[in-house]
C-alpha cells in the first residue's frame, strides 16, 4: 500500500507539528534530521512527510499529491481552495488585525484608504463586508514599513503578541478573526483511504483535546496561584 | 507591445497525440455505455447568452465565465456548464418530445481557473441527462450507469458516492434559523470543517438536529452509516430521505456494487441545486472528483418547464489520468514510389495494405537511402519501393 503522505508547513508550524506527530507515537527522526531531503519517511507506520510553504501545502493537498496537510488559518483564508479542513489543531494561535498609527481614528474624513497586507484576499474581504472601498497594496515583507513609510493608511496582518506592532508605532484598532494551525485532507483521499484517514484524524482529536484540557489546567493552577 | 503568439491563455493547453488518443478512448467507453441505454446525443454551443446562466449564480460565479458581446451589445459567454444549455433545450425545442427525454453530451465547458494552482480553465466533460421522471426507477438508472461508466474506464479502481439532500435538508429546516446561518453550517459541513461547525452549532443547545448537523460530516462508510443516521435524527422527512437512499443502496448491493459505493450523508455541495440523490466518482491515485452527478428537479422550471430530471457528469482529461500512457502508433510500412512515374501505383499498393488494416504511411523522400535512413529514425520496420517491380526492405536488417 503506498504511503499516506502528510505536508507540513515550514516555519512558524513545523517545530509543534512534529512534536504532535511524536507524542501521537510516531518516529519523526528522519524528518528532524532532514538534511536537504524533502520527502521523509516515518519509520514505524506508512507515512512520509513533506515539508513545504504554507500556501504550498494547500496547492498539494488540493491536487491529491499529499493527502493530509498542516496549514495555519490564515493560509487557508487567503488562497482558498476545495478540500476537507478537519481539525482546529490548537496551537499556532494568533489573529488577524487591522492595525494603524498609534492615535489615528481610520473612519475620519472621506479619502479612499489604502491598505498594505501581505493578505490581499483577506483584507478585501474584510473591507467588502463593510461595504467599504479601499486600494489594497500586496507587500512581500514587513507589512510595518509601509504606513510609517506613507504607502498606506493601515495594515492588515496577523498579530502574535502585537509587540512588533508596538514598536513602529501602530496599534490594533479591529480584530479579524482568531487563526490557527488546521489539519487539512485531499477530498478524493478521505474517500478512498477512509480507515487510515480516520483512525489518524481520530488520534489527532483526542491529542487536541488532551492538550485543551491541559492548558485549562494550567490556567486554573496560575488562577490559583495568585491569588 | 508584447505578443501573445507563441503560447496558449491561461488554463488551456495543446493536447498532443496519446493524450488525444486516451481522451477519444475515454469519451468512446462512455457513448457506447449512453447509447447502449438509449441515449440519443445533442450538441449545443460553445457560445450562449449569459442570461442561460444568470438563474445559477450560486454555484456558477460570473467572474468565473468568459464574457464577451455579440453585434448587438448583449452579454455571451463561453459555456461553463454542460447541463444547463439542455434543461434550456428540453424546455424549448424538445418540449413537445415524449418524456422522458435522454440525452447525452460530449464537449468543452470553460470556467475561469487563472489561479496558477494546476487546474485547466477549458474542461472536457462528457454527460448525460434523463428528463421527465422523477422515480426511483431513473435515479436507479443513472447511478447504475454511473458507476458502469467508472467500472468500463478505471477497471476496477473506483469508488462511487452517494447521498441524499433530504436528510441534510430535514436537519437544517428543523432548526428553524435563518439563510445566512443555514449556508454557513452547509459550507462548514461541506468542508467536512468540524471545528468551525461545533462553534456555528453551540448557539443551538439541546438541539436534536443540531446535535445530527454535528455529525454529519462524519456520516460516510458503508451500511453502517444508516443506522447511524436513523439514531441521530429521525423525524418525518429524514425518516423518508434515509428509506430512499437505502433502498437504492441495497439495489446496489444486489448489483455487485457493495465494495465500489460509499454512503456519505455530508455531500451537501450545491445543495440549492440537487434535490434528491447526489453522487460522485472517485479513481485510486486521482485527487479530485471525475464523476459529478445527481437530481435537480428545479433547475428546468428556471426556463417555465417545471420537469425533474437527474444526471451526472465525467470530467474526461482526469478520468483518462488512469489510462496507460501508450505512445503514438508507428506506420507499419513506409511506401516510397522509385520514380515520378510510379506515383499512382505507389497510391494504390498504399490503398491495398490499408485496406488490409495496416497503417501506411506515403514516403515524401526520393532517395532510397535517405528513405531507410528516415524509417529507421521513426522505428518504421518495412520500406516498400514501387517501381517495375516492388522491392520489400526490411530496415532492421538493413542497418
Amino acid at each position: 500500500m503506498k504511503p499516506i503522505r502528510i505536508a507540513l508547513t515550514k516555519g512558524r508550524l513545523e517545530e509543534k507539528s512534529i512534536e504532535m506527530f511524536e507524542a501521537l507515537g510516531y518516529d519523526c527522526s528522519e524528518v528532524r534530521n532532514k538534511g536537504r531531503r524533502l520527502i521523509l519517511p516515518v519509520k514505524n507506520a506508512n507515512i512520509e512527510i513533506v515539508l513545504a510553504k504554507a500556501a504550498d501545502v494547500i496547492t498539494y493537498v488540493e491536487n491529491g499529491v499529499c493527502d493530509l496537510g498542516v496549514v495555519g488559518k490564515d493560509t487557508i483564508m487567503e488562497a482558498g481552495g476545495t478540500f476537507y479542513e478537519v481539525a482546529d489543531l490548537g496551537f499556532g494561535r494568533c489573529k488577524f488585525a487591522l492595525a494603524l498609527p498609534t492615535g489615528v481614528n481610520f473612519y475620519e474624513g472621506y479619502h479612499t484608504r489604502c491598505i498594505a497586507s501581505k493578505y490581499v484576499n483577506v483584507a478585501r474581504s474584510y473591507f467588502e463586508k463593510k461595504n467599504m472601498d479601499v486600494d489594497i497594496v500586496k507587500i512581500e515583507g514587513s507589512v510595518e514599513l509601509a504606513p510609517i513609510l506613507g504607502l498606506s493608511d493601515a495594515i492588515v496582518d496577523i498579530v502574535e503578541t502585537g509587540t512588533t506592532l508596538r514598536e513602529n508605532g501602530l496599534v490594533v484598532a479591529e480584530e479579524i478573526c482568531q487563526v490557527s494551525a488546521r489539519l487539512i485532507v485531499n477530498i478524493a483521499s478521505m474517500k478512498l483511504r477512509k480507515t487510515e484517514i480516520n483512525e489518524l484524524i481520530t488520534q489527532i482529536e483526542s491529542f487536541v483535546q488532551e492538550q485543551k484540557e491541559r492548558r485549562k489546567e494550567k490556567e486554573a493552577q496560575k488562577e490559583a496561584a495568585a491569588q | 507591445m508584447k505578443r501573445y503568439d507563441k503560447v496558449t491563455p491561461e488554463g488551456t493547453k495543446d493536447y498532443l497525440f496519446d493524450e488525444c488518443n486516451r481522451r477519444s478512448t475515454v469519451t468512446g467507453v462512455l457513448k457506447d455505455i449512453f447509447k447502449a441505454r438509449g441515449y440519443q446525443r445533442v450538441m449545443t454551443p460553445a457560445i450562449e447568452f449569459y442570461d442561460v446562466f444568470g438563474a445559477s449564480a450560486a454555484y456558477l460565479p460570473q467572474e468565473n465565465m468568459y464574457k464577451f458581446m455579440d453585434q448587438k451589445g448583449r452579454l455571451l459567454v463561453l459555456c461553463p456548464d454542460g447541463t444547463i444549455p439542455i434543461a434550456r433545450l428540453a424546455a424549448t425545442r424538445l418540449m413537445n418530445m415524449e418524456l422522458p427525454l435522454r440525452l447525452y453530451y460530449s464537449h468543452n465547458v470553460y470556467r475561469m481557473a487563472n489561479d496558477l494552482r494546476g487546474h485547466s480553465s477549458e474542461i472536457y466533460q462528457c454527460g448525460v441527462e434523463l428528463i421527465g421522471s422523477g422515480s426511483v426507477r431513473s435515479d436507479l438508472e443513472m447511478i447504475e450507469m454511473a458507476a458502469s461508466s467508472l467500472e468500463a474506464i478505471s477497471a476496477g479502481g473506483y469508488r462511487l458516492e452517494i447521498c441524499h439532500i433530504g436528510y441534510f435538508k430535514a436537519l437544517i429546516d428543523s432548526l428553524g434559523t435563518d439563510e445566512d446561518t443555514k449556508e454557513e453550517i452547509r459550507h462548514h459541513i461541506e468542508q467536512k470543517n468540524f471545528a468551525s461547525l461545533n462553534d456555528v452549532l453551540e448557539q443551538f443547545p439541546d438541539n436534536k438536529a443540531a446535535n445530527a448537523l454535528r455529525y454529519l460530516p462524519r456520516l460516510f462508510g458503508g451500511e453502517e452509516v444508516f443506522e447511524q443516521a436513523y439514531a441521530l435524527f429521525d423525524d418525518e422527512a429524514a425518516r423518508e430521505s434515509l428509506d430512499y437512499l437505502q433502498n437504492i443502496y441495497r439495489c446496489l448491493q444486489q448489483l455487485g456494487l457493495a465494495e465500489h459505493v460509499i454512503i456519505d450523508l455530508g455531500l451537501v455541495n450545491q445543495a440549492e441545486y440537487y434535490t434528491g440523490i447526489i453522487f460522485r466518482g472517485y479513481f485510486d491515485e486521482v485527487g479530485e472528483p471525475v464523476l459529478s452527478g445527481g437530481r435537480y428537479d428545479n433547475l428546468l422550471s428556471d426556463f417555465g418547464a417545471a420537469q425533474p430530471a437527474i444526471g451526472f457528469a465525467v470530467h474526461v482529461d482526469l478520468a483518462s489520468s488512469v489510462l496507460e500512457k501508450r505512445l503514438p502508433a508507428v506506420a507499419d510500412v513506409l511506401v516510397m514510389a522509385a520514380a515520378d512515374e510510379y506515383l499512382v501505383k505507389a497510391v494504390l499498393y498504399g490503398k491495398q495494405l490499408i485496406a488490409k488494416g495496416q497503417i501506411v504511411e506515403n514516403c515524401v523522400l526520393e532517395e532510397r537511402e535517405a528513405a531507410i535512413a528516415y524509417a529507421a529514425r521513426c522505428g518504421i520496420s518495412q520500406l516498400h519501393v514501387i517501381g517495375k517491380t516492388t522491392e520489400m526492405i526490411d530496415i532492421e536488417r538493413e542497418c
